[in-house]
């Protein structure tokens, strides 16, 4: 069956979580930056520093709900040669060595007009079992949701500080995997913010599902790691990360350093 | 379209339904249509150009609007309908500038602080909007990311949307974008076409054969056409953006295909694994590589045919109508004209309605450019 060539899914990460006490460390890069090659080594690194969940992104021409760092990275990935045939070489080409769960996450067109369930075909094939679609409501999701079910992919959706309670039910419901809690009403970038203001709202979340709930956008200090953990079952860290591969990947002991950078972020 | 924009955008089409059939909301958009913009626009009757070309050619003037195009009756729909929301603040994004233009010009108006996002690319070749807007007391953001054009426009204000998406209202400018925004602007749009129907009915006792008006994201062409939907022997033509060539236009309902953009689904210039190409025009208005999903239903449905008019014949079209009939047109809209000389060979005698979307003082340096080459 299908379901055999995915490793390790995001449901049974989060139950291994739960067992030894932990919460999730979530780890978002770009494919291809700053190449299609070094990608590769990123990812390695970034399971060797701990990460329990890696977030592949997949680089859009019109990447509307990014900040200038992602913005800048997915635009020099995409002018270095990203694309969706390359993403999915890499992808297979790293099957064995790769234990965490990955999740894809992506504008809709690059998926649209690859064909969503030829996309799906291919994540499976390839190990991954997470997908989360930025710009695609669930309003729009009954084809993507049905094609998802059928081969057993985790499809993340979103809730913001801004979404109606009737519309956050609707949204854990057509989740699985973990539900994304943007922390804020904004793009992605880091920010000095205090994230003990969304612990309100994400109670109430919490209270609608029995999914795991992880907050993104703008973490990029251990202390809001750990602010974050405690409120939710696992925070995301992004634009921190790019931002330190843009700073540091033309060095020589680049990879080493990306480690320790990833187990500074992380709580003891 | 971002999750983090569903309630907005739910919040507007609530409130635009409840507040579009509201006889207060229509009479005060009325007052700024008739009192403040110049509507209704002529019926221009162009004997010179019919006789050249051996067709009944009317113009539609929304040339001749205050601020020189269409724009203004969008911008001053939705500025009400952001007054009547109690938005403090508006952003648009501008291609050409004249949208820029005229989303300033009502946050005059009505008092609202107005940030328009413009692509690099298009404030150099556009100077004279970029200062008209400043003039207006906007403020004009350079957009120097993708291809620093109108989509690039259309993302950074998406992207200021979402940062600020409690108190301020976006003004888009054409019929693209998610819902209920082609919807909004063709509504408004859509009194080019109501009061032509009733001016060519009134001059010539029957309705138009043909339709013809220029695609950029849409909205001048859907303005036209929508309310001529049901008049089913009135054929409509979309003219759009042929640019240089093949590779370079921004014709996306002749050499695009089905995609997601902006929160549409409507046809799209895009590269086979789906990313966005950079498009061209000599219009700056046209530069686009989407367009409203309306018109991808209209020409999938056939109520209307789409094709293209490339820089060098809208550049001619821009002179001929100058020197036929005295009136400098947008290049935009000259695409529009332009096309005339084709669509004459096949409907000599034809009874035709063109949109003429705006003026061209804005492009005149551009057309002189390009002369000189």
């Amino acid at each position: 069956m299908l379901q055999n060539f995915i490793r390790m899914t995001i449901k049974e990460k989060f139950n291994e979580l739960k067992k030894q006490g932990k919460k999730a460390f979530i780890a978002y890069i770009p494919f291809g930056f700053p190449t299609v090659k070094a990608t590769k080594d990123i990812i390695l690194t970034l399971q060797k520093a701990g990460v329990d969940i890696i977030e592949l992104g997949i680089p859009f021409s019109d990447p509307i709900a990014d900040g200038p760092v992602i913005q800048e990275a997915t635009s020099i990935a995409l002018t270095r040669g990203a694309n969706t045939h390359n993403l999915f070489s890499l992808l297979f080409s790293l099957k064995k060595d790769i234990k965490i769960p990955i999740a894809l996450m992506t504008y809709y067109n690059p998926v649209f007009k690859f064909g969503v369930e030829k996309f799906f075909n291919n994540m499976v094939r390839s190990g991954v079992s997470g997908m989360l679609t930025v710009d695609l409501p669930i309003d729009e999701s009954r084809e993507y949701l049905k094609n998802a079910r059928k081969l057993g992919i985790e499809t993340i959706f979103f809730v913001t500080p801004v979404t109606p309670k009737e519309r956050a039910k609707a949204v854990v419901e057509a989740s699985s995997g973990f539900v994304y809690y943007i922390s804020v009403t904004g793009i992605t970038g880091t920010r000095d913010i205090s994230y003990v203001s969304i612990a309100k709202h994400l109670k109430e979340i919490k209270k609608m599902t029995n999914l795991p709930l992880c907050v993104g956008f703008g973490i990029h200090s251990k202390k809001q790691v750990e602010e974050v953990q405690k409120i939710s079952d696992g925070a995301i860290v992004g634009s921190a990360i790019v931002k330190f591969i843009k700073e540091n990947s033309f060095k020589k002991d680049f990879l080493k350093l990306l480690e320790s950078y990833i187990r500074s972020l992380k709580p003891n | 379209m971002p999750e983090t924009l569903f309630s907005c955008l739910h919040e507007l089409d609530l409130f635009y339904a409840r507040i579009k059939n509201d006889k207060k909301f229509k009479k005060e958009l009325a007052f700024y249509y008739n009192e403040y913009a110049g509507r209704p626009t002529l019926l221009y009757f162009a004997k010179n150009l019919s006789k050249n070309l051996g067709m009944k050619i009317y113009l539609k003037r929304e040339d001749l609007l205050h601020t020189g195009a269409h724009k203004i009756n969008n911008s001053l729909g939705q500025a009400l309908l952001a007054h009547h929301m109690g938005k403090k603040r508006i952003i648009a994004e501008t291609g050409a500038g004249q949208h820029g233009v005229s989303a300033a010009t009502v946050s005059r108006l009505f008092g609202f602080e107005c940030d328009v996002y413009m692509g690099e690319e298009d404030i150099r070749r556009q100077r004279m909007n970029v200062f008209r807007m400043k003039i207006l007391g906007a403020r004009v953001i350079p957009v120097k990311t993708g291809s620093r054009t109108l989509k690039d426009a259309c993302n950074e204000a998406m992207r200021d949307w979402v940062t600020n998406v409690r108190g301020t209202y976006y003004l888009i400018g054409s019929t693209f974008g998610s819902h209920p925004y082609p919807m909004i602007v063709r509504d408004f749009q859509s009194v080019i076409g109501k009061e032509a129907r009733r001016q060519i009915l009134n001059k010539e006792k029957k309705l138009p054969d043909y339709l013809v008006a220029c695609v950029g994201g849409g909205s001048n062409a859907m303005g036209i056409f929508y309310p001529f939907y049901n008049d089913k022997k009135t054929k409509m033509i979309g003219v759009e953006a042929g640019g240089i060539n093949r590779n370079l236009n921004s014709a996306s309902l002749n050499f695009g295909e089905p995609g997601v953009l902006h929160g549409a689904k409507t046809y799209i210039l895009q590269d086979k694994f789906g990313q966005v190409k950079a498009t061209h025009s000599v219009a700056a208005g046209l530069d686009y590589p989407g367009v409203g999903p309306e018109h991808s239903f209209y020409k999938e449905s056939g109520r209307a045919k789409y094709v293209t008019v490339d820089d060098k014949e809208a550049i001619e079209g821009f002179k001929s109508l100058s020197e036929l009939e005295g009136i400098i047109p947008a290049l935009e809209s000259a695409h529009a004209i332009a096309y005339l000389r084709k669509l004459a060979k096949k409907a000599k005698g034809s009874l035709v309605v063109v949109c003429l979307s705006g003026r061209g003082d804005k492009d005149l340096e551009i057309v002189e450019g390009y002369l000189n080459k």
